[in-house]
């Protein structure tokens, strides 16, 4: 019995607290000026607004993904980074060539500026079209900038 | 030996041939003997010179470079595709046209011979920004404001990304050649001063740009097209003729007013900034009545020969007067005596007692004698005849208040009052007029009997 308790008790919190840097994402904003934002993000954010001609209600549903992942305290830049990865799924989407390139300069731009120690694996795909979800995450990552900047 | 001859050979051979191949190179024997050549370039790019398309055109610094089968590249940065490949110029520039420049962090920039790097620049697209050049160069002349509008336009006002810029406007009279004056501005509008330039000159103008922020940087723009224009002659005899109205009335409306000040002066104006006091002693004459011009006030004997002059013999109720007197003046005559002992002040038969008279009593004796209504005809000095005639001059001093109750005006009094006895009550007048015996006798004793109110004071 006791070199049972022995086991648990020195071996499983060291490994616990290996393991936590691995599946903790350490993300941080390399340029905390936000120039790339306000010049070039922003820009594509506001264009791609404009071509999303999608009724005002859309932005007022409370959609599940953002319950699970929203900009939290100190968890900014994580949130901007799995933010960015979505994006990229609906590149693959029919779109416009313009309506493409502003999504990959939103979330190529943010990955560039954004420095994570781990690369983020979306698992789920949205689905198809799904204009309301694009249109609110894009207004999450406006505001998860802001909310950045306000506080440097 | 014959082995290892064979063995140098094949190593020289090897030696040879891998030198050659990797680069080593002798005169006119190798291809890559450009190598030697400098391949240093310079790029710049322009943001939506298309609409959504930019541009980006590289050149090699050195002109003489040979540039057959050389290519540019770029890579990184780019969004949908690694790199890309630049389109060659006749005039030996390349460049790219795409919109796929993502515009946030570095790019790779290489020259390349086939296959071959040659060189390679890292560098920023937004670091390289060369503005496309300001058009529609204008300038007006304004008579009124005296100077000159000078308005552009440039296309980035419409753009998106690089909005924010640095206008140098440039001007220079035609014959002063490369004399240019420099005014840096943020806006597309300026106004030049006339008093800056020359009247009735030719002058040339040319507007560029730069981007300025934070953001993005990069090169001037090329330079507007020149804009000619002449100032106009400046005639310093002409004036507007409003201004002129009004100097003109105002320089009148001054001369009429200093005209009329001076003339005013003495009569109004000088009287209202500066009041007179008035005179006290003119104000008095103003109140009173003048005499008349023949008033002549005289003490001289003479001048009252007209006067009924009646000798006091008595003096009625003396008892009365005596005890009256004698209770009030003589502890002062005592000490009058003592302190003055020069001064004989009463005389041996003189009374004591020096009666008290009033201006009013001295006046009805002067009317006593006077002709009725005339006071101011009598002449003569009126001695005091409530006084015995063999009094001595030792009241004289008193004579001076005498002859001021006798010159005051206030005391001249025109109407005739008729003596009472009650209130003369000090002496009883001899009926008899005297003629010219008792004048002489006046005169003997008009310094005896002339008796002063100093007197009379210095006494009590």
């Amino acid at each position: 019995m006791f070199h049972v308790s022995f086991r648990y008790i020195f071996g499983i919190p060291p490994l616990i607290l290996v393991l936590l840097p691995v599946t903790s994402c350490n993300c941080h904003l390399k340029d905390k000026e936000g120039k790339e934002f306000e010049n070039v993000i922003l820009i594509s954010i506001d264009e791609l607004d404009k071509m999303l001609d999608i009724d005002s209600n859309c932005l007022k549903k409370e959609l599940n993904y953002f319950k699970k992942h929203s900009c939290a305290d100190k968890k900014e830049a994580a949130f901007l980074n799995r933010a960015a990865y979505k994006l990229e799924q609906f590149v693959k989407m029919n779109i416009t060539e313009d309506f493409e390139l502003h999504i990959l300069k939103v979330s190529k731009g943010t990955l560039k500026v954004i420095n994570c120690t781990k690369e983020e694996t979306i698992l789920k795909e949205p689905k198809k079209n799904d204009w309301c979800f694009l249109k609110t995450l894009l207004q999450k990552i406006k505001t998860c900038w802001n909310k950045i900047l306000r506080g440097n | 030996m014959t082995i290892l001859g064979k063995a140098f050979a094949i190593v020289f051979y090897l030696v040879h041939a891998v030198s050659g191949e990797s680069g080593y190179a002798q005169n006119g024997d190798l291809e890559d003997a450009e190598s030697d050549a400098d391949y240093s370039f310079s790029c710049y790019a322009q943001l939506e010179v298309d609409g959504s398309q930019h541009s980006l055109t590289c050149a090699f610094d050195d002109p003489d470079v040979n540039s057959t089968n050389l290519e540019f590249e770029i890579c990184e940065s780019l969004l949908l595709i690694d790199c890309l490949n630049f389109n060659k110029l006749p005039d030996e520039k390349y460049f790219i046209k795409t919109n796929k420049f993502l515009m946030i962090g570095k790019s790779n920039i290489c020259v390349k011979l086939r296959e071959e790097y040659l060189a390679c620049k890292r560098v920023e697209i937004v670091h390289i920004v060369k503005p496309e050049a300001p058009f529609d160069l204008k300038v007006t002349y304004r008579p009124r404001a005296n100077d000159f509008e000078v308005t552009f336009n440039t296309s980035h006002l419409q753009k998106k990304y690089v909005k924010q810029l640095m206008h140098d406007v440039a001007y220079c009279q035609e014959k002063d050649g490369n004399n240019w004056m420099h005014m840096n501005i943020t806006n597309t509008r300026l106004t030049l001063p006339q008093r800056k330039l020359q009247s009735d000159a030719m002058y040339e103008i040319k507007v560029r740009s730069l981007p300025h922020s934070d953001y993005y940087k990069g090169f001037w723009s090329e330079w507007s097209p020149s804009y000619h224009f002449k100032t106009p002659e400046t005639n310093s005899e002409e004036m507007n003729p409003v201004l002129l109205t009004i100097s003109v009335t105002s320089f009148i409306s001054v001369g009429l007013l200093v005209i009329l000040a001076c003339a005013l002066w003495k009569k109004r104006i000088k009287a209202i900034v500066w009041p007179s006091l008035p005179d006290h002693k003119k104000t008095l004459e103003q109140l009173c009545k003048k005499p008349e011009k023949n008033f002549n006030a005289s003490f001289n004997p003479e001048s009252f020969l007209d006067c009924q002059i009646h000798k006091v013999d008595d003096i009625q109720s003396r008892d009365e007067m005596e005890n009256f007197l004698q209770d009030t003046l003589s502890p002062p005559l005592e000490e009058s005596e003592k302190h003055e002992p020069t001064r004989s002040i009463h005389g041996p038969n003189c009374p004591s007692q020096i009666p008290v008279t009033t201006s009013e009593t001295l006046n009805r004796e002067l009317s006593f004698g006077c002709p009725a209504g005339n006071v101011s005809a009598c002449s003569g000095p009126m001695r005091p005849s409530f006084w015995a005639p063999d009094c001595r001059e030792g009241v004289r001093s008193g004579s001076h208040v005498y002859q001021d109750l006798l010159l005051s005006p206030g005391t001249v009094d025109n109407t005739v009052l008729q003596p009472s006895p009650h209130q003369s009550g000090l002496l009883t007048l001899n009926s008899v007029v005297q003629g010219q015996p008792i004048l002489t006798s006046l005169r003997q004793n008009q310094e005896e009997a002339y008796v002063t109110m100093s007197s009379f004071y210095k006494n009590q």
